[in-house]
């Protein structure tokens, strides 16, 4: 209760200053409306038009509340008009992403530990890896890999996402496989244990704390990828396609309820590593 | 298909010479560490170049790294424009905006522990989330010239600093906090002369973060409506008249101030945590 | 879908088309699925690229695929694209040559609102206008050209706007216009609350600066090879049977559309009017270009102002009756 309650309550000033909000942000409009017809309106004609407007700069809550409740609930999870069909989608490259990230990003630490040239030649360019603007390469992705007879959007999203996500990866791991202290190598190296040995009995599990740490932010990075992916770059479906057509179509509940969806979805995916990494640390002695 | 070939033997080759360097004494030197990236570097060029022309890729499709270069040397003037109205008044104002709003705020968090247990899970939370979203939200609310550029970076800079800063501030321990009591010094004096130098690399941690976000951030933006020059405009623009050496080499631009700006993020982080052991 | 199977099966009844030696061939669309492409959708929903020997997929545009580098990625046959952009592709070295020219007028327009005080095209001086980009600027900067009114900004000029997806800058006053298809972003002006009486459009074109819009093109090299140019026959004559049945059944046309658009936005409402308008758009080609009005898009490219978009006449040999002459008769 301690820790829920705090929560609750800066979770209602959210909400209360979102409320307060709509009626500043949507009111020149309503204003504007009426002049051209000629009517008057009240103070409370006006707040009640901006929190029911068919496009409005803010929507109110229950508006999205309410087109949240239509494309989740009341609608199919197989139809294209459900939001949680579009989330699949979504999730699916967002996985295969975060796997192919992951794995990268650990292939990589692997190597510029052991090897002192790719710690050299490939560090600083990973940094500046990122410096890209990964929404400049994405159609640029889809085309080559159209080139290549790669057909569909999974995979050019999925690339774009795992490019987002391996840089955490492999930085923490970098870090945790490095982390055994000369003493324990030492140690290891009084069992005459071989460089394998080494590997996986000191510096792997060394790093598994690092590594979770990183996963959380990994698997964020890589929605992140995903929903780029699909924003610009004209993706049929998935959360970023909706958030595309809702600005297109100035649908500005479809462009809201996507993001939400999109947040309970990163929520869900770090939440799922989050339990990952203490059952994990449980199991492996790291006190927690 | 030789060029291919050659594209090949060359990556070797700089493999070995750079196998070569790292082994040598030259290795721990200043011209060694800067050495082995840039031959690294200039092979990946080189064999890009090679496998475009061995291979007949259409330069509507990757042009090669000569005729990016041509382009970037014959179109400084546009660039120049370009990266000024995204770097420096989309993407720095944003950052400066952004970083400031959160270390003010996360120090406000810091004096009440009911607000650090409510927001921190939360800003923890909005951290995760993917708020290039928002940018077509932000472009209507701000308009089309940089000012929404900048609000969609305040946005994307925000949590990662106000998370980083809050756990920083939580960095000291009870013996060191103790010892500022019984010197009697106030809740500014031990703020300034403890708490705030040890949540430095924390906070520095978030920046670095941040400035890759905050280039990135201004040129997503701009693909939702901007003025006629930017990078994103010119990256969205030439792609439809399949000008692609000029992309290329806006990519160049963002990358080349991505770097610098993270460079300089890193010096001044030596320069305040230089008590730190990752600096030693 | 299951009139396509049906279709099919009618075909292999019949013992007529070689119903499984289907000939493969990818259309990429210019923009996302909508009525705008219906005769495409049309044909395939209703078989008649079956009943050609064709099995044709149909691949959806979005704001950052440029139609003209799939197909020079080899990631289609065949692409739905502007003139302007095809001609500027081909300038680049890429040889696009229009085969068919489905859209006989421009459905583009400037859309203004007459309380930002634009009655005329003098009005323009000194205000904000929003215009796409990605290619489909050059139409405009003609105009402008021709209108001597530079597009630097500054009290003599227009400050010009890269406009997003939507219209929202017209909404919020922060354009004085903005770039409008007849058949889409207009509407949404009306639907937002404009009324018709609030806004002044004009036309591409009523200004004669229009310039032809959603052609066929393919690379040369299909051209050279006899059998390519059967399969491009036969899609052809599907397609532009496609378009005639969607201008006759605008409504049933609409719904086959909303039935193919994966993102699962779009609205009866907004596909039916946009075939309703984009039928007119149609109306008057049988899919032969008409080499006045390529000329006519031609001259106003060339007289693009400082930056045309082409530098040149590319001639007779970016267009061919060739397809169109078989298909049609």
């Amino acid at each position: 209760m301690n820790r829920i309650l705090p929560i609750l309550v800066v979770l209602a000033a959210i909400l209360a200053l979102w409320y307060a909000a709509v009626v500043p942000m949507n009111a020149g409009w309503t204003i504007a409306q009426a002049q051209r017809a000629g009517h008057e309106l009240t103070f409370l004609d006006v707040v009640a038009d901006t929190m029911s407007q068919d496009r409005p700069r803010l929507p109110a809550p229950h508006q999205v509340a309410a087109e949240l409740k239509k494309t989740v609930l009341d609608t199919k999870v197989t139809s294209k008009r459900s939001l949680v069909f579009h989330g699949w989608i979504t999730l699916q490259s967002t996985l295969w992403g975060f796997a192919l990230g992951t794995t990268v990003g650990i292939g990589m630490a692997v190597s510029i530990v052991y090897s002192k040239t790719a710690n050299m030649s490939l560090m600083p360019w990973a940094i500046i890896s990122q410096t890209i603007p990964i929404v400049a390469i994405a159609p640029m992705i889809i085309v080559v890999l159209a080139t290549l007879g790669v057909e569909g959007r999974t995979v050019p999203k999925a690339i774009i996402s795992a490019y987002l996500c391996f840089f955490p990866v492999l930085v923490s791991m970098v870090k945790g496989l490095r982390s055994p202290g000369a003493m324990q190598i030492d140690l290891m190296k009084t069992y005459s244990a071989n460089a394998g040995q080494t590997f996986w009995k000191l510096r792997l599990p060394a790093s598994v704390p690092y590594l979770f740490t990183s996963l959380k932010v990994g698997i964020a990075a890589a929605l992140v990828g995903t929903i780029v992916g699909e924003l610009p770059t004209g993706a049929i479906q998935g959360l970023g396609a909706r958030i595309l057509i809702g600005d297109q179509f100035g649908n500005p509940l479809m462009i809201w309820s996507a993001l939400i969806a999109a947040a309970c979805l990163a929520g869900a995916l770090v939440s799922i590593v989050a339990v990952l990494q203490s059952l994990a640390l449980q199991r492996m002695g790291y006190a927690r | 298909m030789t060029l291919v070939l050659a594209a090949l033997v060359l990556w070797m080759a700089a493999w070995l010479l750079n196998t070569r360097i790292a082994g040598s004494s030259l290795a721990s030197s200043y011209i060694g560490r800067v050495a082995v990236p840039v031959v690294f570097g200039l092979s990946v060029l080189a064999i890009w170049e090679l496998v475009v022309r061995g291979l007949n890729v259409p330069q509507v499709i990757l042009p090669a790294p000569t005729i990016i270069a041509e382009t970037f040397a014959a179109e400084t003037g546009t660039l120049w424009i370009d990266f000024r109205q995204t770097a420096l008044k989309g993407a720095i104002s944003g950052y400066v905006i952004g970083c400031l709003a959160a270390f003010v705020v996360a120090l406000a968090i810091d004096r009440s522990t009911f607000l650090r247990r409510g927001l921190l899970p939360i800003g923890n939370f909005v951290a995760a989330l993917p708020i290039v979203g928002t940018a077509p939200i932000l472009v209507n609310w701000f308009g089309f010239d940089w000012q929404s550029k900048a609000a969609v970076v305040v946005v994307m800079v925000f949590f990662p600093i106000l998370v980083n800063t809050v756990q920083g501030l939580a960095d000291t321990a009870a013996m060191q906090r103790d010892l500022m009591r019984t010197y009697s010094a106030s809740y500014w004096q031990t703020l300034l002369k403890l708490r705030l130098p040890a949540a430095m690399p924390f906070v520095f941690n978030g920046l670095k973060i941040a400035t890759t976000l905050a280039l990135i951030g201004a040129i997503v933006a701009e693909y939702f409506g901007s003025p006629t020059r930017g990078m994103g405009f010119r990256i969205s623009t030439s792609v439809g008249t399949l000008e692609l050496a000029m992309v290329w080499s806006e990519i160049a631009v963002a990358a080349l101030a991505g770097t610098l700006f993270y460079g300089a993020v890193t010096l001044v982080e030596r320069w305040v945590t230089f008590w730190h052991p990752s600096q030693r | 879908m299951k009139k396509r199977v049906f279709a099919g099966a009618v075909a292999l009844a019949l013992g007529g088309a070689p119903a499984f030696a289907l000939d493969d061939l990818t259309l990429q669309l210019k923009w996302v699925t909508q009525a705008q492409f219906a005769g495409y959708y049309v044909a395939l929903e209703n078989g008649y690229y079956e009943e050609e020997g064709l099995d044709v997929t149909i691949k959806p545009g979005g704001p950052d695929i440029a139609p003209t580098q799939v197909i020079a990625g080899g990631g289609a046959d065949v692409t739905v694209e502007w003139m302007p952009a095809a001609l500027a592709a081909r300038e680049k070295g890429l040889p696009l040559v229009n085969i068919a020219q489905p859209f006989k007028s421009s459905g583009m327009m400037l859309t203004c609102r007459k309380d930002a005080g634009v009655a005329t095209t003098d009005d323009f001086k000194g205000k904000t206008l929003g215009v796409w980009f990605f290619g489909n600027e050059f139409p405009f900067l003609s105009w402008m050209s021709q209108l001597g009114i530079p597009t630097e900004g500054g009290s003599d000029g227009v400050e010009v706007l890269k406009q997003g997806f939507n219209v929202d800058p017209i909404l919020q006053g922060q354009a004085a216009c903005i770039s409008t298809m007849t058949y889409n972003e207009y509407w949404q002006v009306i639907d937002a609350g404009l009324s018709a009486d609030d806004l002044v459009v004009f036309k591409y074109e009523d200004q004669g600066v229009a310039t032809l819009e959603d052609g066929l093109y393919v690379l040369e090299d299909k051209l050279g090879d006899p059998g390519e140019v059967d399969k491009l026959v036969r899609f052809v004559r599907a397609s532009m049977k496609g378009w005639k049945y969607a201008e006759d059944n605008p409504d049933e046309a609409a719904l086959i559309v909303l039935d193919y658009d994966e993102t699962g936005a779009q609205t009866e409402m907004h596909q039916k009017r946009m075939m309703g308008e984009i039928a007119k758009l149609t109306a008057g080609s049988n899919g032969a270009l008409v080499p006045a009005d390529f000329q006519r898009t031609v001259d106003t490219l060339l007289a693009g102002g400082s930056d045309p978009v082409i530098t040149a006449d590319p001639g007779d040999s970016a267009w061919t009756h060739a397809v169109t002459d078989a298909a049609l008769n």
